[in-house]
């Protein structure tokens, strides 16, 4: 049975890991803690349910339309709402995106109605036994692809001119308008990244369970996974989410499914209290 | 201080008896009594349902049924001249509106009676107000312990019941899997009604020498896993859900991606179509539902032919097939007949009167029928398991009403 709950919380976690990556690359890049990460992740799977079940593109081809408008929703999210905001008190951003999460979710509502909807993909469904442990392959799958996305963007960050310009734009926004970088470019791909990893996410959880408005609330896990991964910290979003996938199953199983979100936020409490800075953050020191 | 003299107060006392005698022979002549929501050309018949929320793909469908019903009715010419105007209450899942919306139906735009009362929260909450009262509520939806129990004259269930769809369905499926000590879970989402379903499958099973589990998920869950890995480890002969759609949806999905061929059955109103549409064929494969209604379509008995050429006239093509929208057309049936048996001066007290002394349903085929005595309100008693051919995109019925008597009679 631990082995079996383990791995259902490990394929649950990694899509979380996703989530919460695309919520730190938006934070270290634009210092904006984004509460409508949550909403992204519904904004993909509804976007996965157009392109899949009303538009009925081929699924490669719907790959690249969640893909393409997802990353066009962050960019216009980051040129209307939160450029304007430049400079302004963290608060009231906090309070644009916390308002933007409630537009998009009555938007989404009145385009597609209330009730959920179910998403059919032609990923691969069935059962592989390792013993007494069932694997989904869909699980597996969306694993795999999270582990394979967040894999693709360390070594965007770490190797590629462009990913350096961020991470020079995030460590410094200064010291890279100095050096002749284009912050606002740097923050609109950094809200574009965000966005399109948390639609991806959508797409996998909208196959898993279903699309609705409600997948905010697994979205949002990602705030307790970056906050006890580290927020700042790329690889602490990832083990964050998958820590936090784990917990969720293990309490939900061993302890009762209510139980979840208690062990989940008094494990958040706990890092606030003795390591604010998260499991994989960096102590920030001033000077006086 | 002003002191009348003698020949003045007489006069007045005079003019008031004329007043008085004018008033009453007014409202003899018009046979209104907007007190209790009847008028000239009309009568008010209120409904109290989830319109919105997370039960209103069940219940909104359900008031529609009722509604067309009614409207079948008034281009009949209405009972006894006056046309049937329903006034529908959202109470969008929250008992504290539908309490707001229940006294608005009893004193500021007065019905004579109320159907539906969708919530089972609500039901407990307002049942003790409800019995106390003078606004009967003539067709319920899925009726509580609190509101059904002690029978009262101002309720009759419209609905089937938790304890005979738990007694059919365990019932059925251990006779025809040859279960012995049949272990059981019920999934359900965490309301009155949920707790209340499961006691009575626990009890259907003990009865059989075998065991029930509890597991619980929220109306709004989009992720049942913890429950999908609950059950692998329990593993059950049979799986029973009560809940909201999604909650059907997401077990089904659940139990096909890991692999788990469960037979499984929902409660009567998880049986719409779409639902199944939604599982998809795989995992649809092992999930009915138990049902004391007919889905339109389903058999040519007269009261499903009429349902259905009248559901198809007016567009409901699709959702005719709905259990949600027979049993609102079925429960508008009964409120038009109790309605009629009061003949040309409908009041509240008088319909309370006359339900109180009995009377019988009969849908021609919609629902096996059922009767109302001063002993029993508990509505339809006869049920049937239906699931969804895809192939012809109807439901087929596993047997009939009277194979399923044994369990509950």
């Amino acid at each position: 049975m631990f082995e079996q709950v383990f791995f259902s919380g490990l394929a649950l976690g990694s899509i979380y890991g996703l989530v919460a990556l695309g919520f730190t690359v938006i934070f270290k890049a634009t210092d904006v803690f984004n509460f409508a990460q949550g909403m992204f992740v519904v904004c993909g799977a509804y976007l996965a349910v157009t392109a899949i079940s009303i538009l009925q593109l081929p699924f490669a081809l719907a790959i690249v339309f969640i893909v393409v408008a997802s990353a066009l929703l962050g960019v216009l999210i980051h040129m209307t709402l939160i450029q304007p905001l430049l400079g302004r008190p963290m608060l009231s951003v906090i309070m644009l995106t916390i308002a933007l999460s409630i537009a998009l979710r009555a938007l989404i509502e009145i385009m597609f109605g209330p009730q959920g909807r179910s998403l059919t993909t032609p990923l691969p469904t069935g059962v592989l036994m390792l013993g007494s442990v069932r694997i989904s392959y869909l699980h597996l799958t969306a694993a795999l692809v999270s582990w394979a996305c967040m894999a693709g963007f360390g070594l965007f960050f770490r190797f590629t001119s462009v990913g350096l310009l961020m991470r020079a734009s995030a460590d410094s926004h200064e010291a890279a308008v100095v050096s002749g970088v284009n912050v606002n470019t740097m923050n609109r791909l950094a809200w574009a990244i965000g966005s399109t990893l948390a639609a991806v996410g959508g797409l996998f959880l909208g196959q898993l369970q279903i699309a609705s408005t409600e997948l905010e609330g697994i979205g949002l896990l990602a705030l307790p996974a970056v906050v006890i991964g580290g927020m700042q910290s790329i690889p602490g979003a990832i083990v964050g989410g998958l820590l936090v996938g784990i917990i969720e199953q293990m309490a939900a199983t061993y302890i009762s499914p209510k139980s979840s979100d208690i062990v989940i936020y008094v494990l958040l409490l706990l890092i606030l209290m003795v390591r604010p800075w998260g499991l994989f953050g960096q102590r920030e020191l001033g000077r006086v | 201080m002003t002191i009348q003299s003698q020949p003045q107060r007489s006069k007045t006392a005079q003019l008031s008896v004329w007043l008085t005698a004018a008033c009453m022979s007014f409202a003899a002549w018009s046979q209104d009594a907007p007190q209790d929501g009847v008028y000239k050309d009309r009568i008010d018949w209120g409904l109290l349902m989830d319109m919105s929320g997370p039960t209103s793909a069940s219940q909104g469908i359900w008031v529609n049924g009722f509604r067309d019903y009614m409207r079948r009715v008034n281009e009949g010419g209405g009972v006894f001249g006056r046309k049937i105007n329903v006034l529908a209450e959202d109470n969008r899942f929250n008992p504290a509106t539908d309490k707001i919306a229940y006294e608005k139906l009893v004193s500021q735009t007065p019905v004579i009676a109320i159907s539906g009362m969708g919530m089972s929260a609500s039901q407990v909450a307002l049942a003790p107000t409800i019995k106390a009262g003078k606004v009967p509520i003539v067709g319920t939806y899925t009726a509580t312990k609190a509101l059904s129990e002690p029978v009262s004259p101002m309720v009759y269930n419209g609905f089937c019941g938790y304890k005979p769809m738990a007694q059919a369905g365990v019932g059925y499926h251990v006779d025809m899997l040859k279960l012995k000590a049949p272990k059981v879970v019920t999934l359900a989402i965490e309301t009155a009604g949920g707790k209340e379903y499961h006691d009575y499958v626990a009890e259907a099973v003990a009865k059989l020498g075998g065991s029930a589990t509890h597991l619980t998920v929220k109306v709004t869950a989009v992720d049942v896993t913890p429950q999908i890995l609950e059950i692998i480890n329990l593993k059950p002969d049979l799986i029973t859900i009560y809940g909201v759609s999604n909650t059907a949806i997401l077990t089904m999905k659940g139990l096909a991606q890991y692999g788990l061929n469960i037979p499984t059955f929902g409660i009567t109103y998880l049986g719409a179509p779409q639902m199944f549409q939604s599982m998809g064929a795989q995992a649809a494969a092992n999930y009915k539902f138990i049902s004391c209604f007919t889905p339109g379509g389903v058999d040519q008995s007269a009261g499903n032919k009429a349902m259905s050429t009248y559901a198809d006239s007016i567009g409901r093509v699709e959702m005719k097939q709905d259990i949600n929208y027979v049993a609102g057309w079925v429960t508008a049936q009964m409120a038009t007949e109790a309605l009629t048996k009061l003949g040309k001066n409908p009041t509240r007290a008088r319909l309370v009167e006359s339900l109180s002394k009995g009377f019988t349903v009969n849908s021609q085929g919609l629902a096996a029928p059922f009767s109302f005595s001063a002993s029993n309100n508990a509505g339809p008693m006869v049920f049937k398991l239906l699931g969804y051919d895809f192939a012809s995109s109807k439901f087929k019925p596993y047997g009939e009403f009277a194979d399923y008597e044994k369990y509950t009679r």
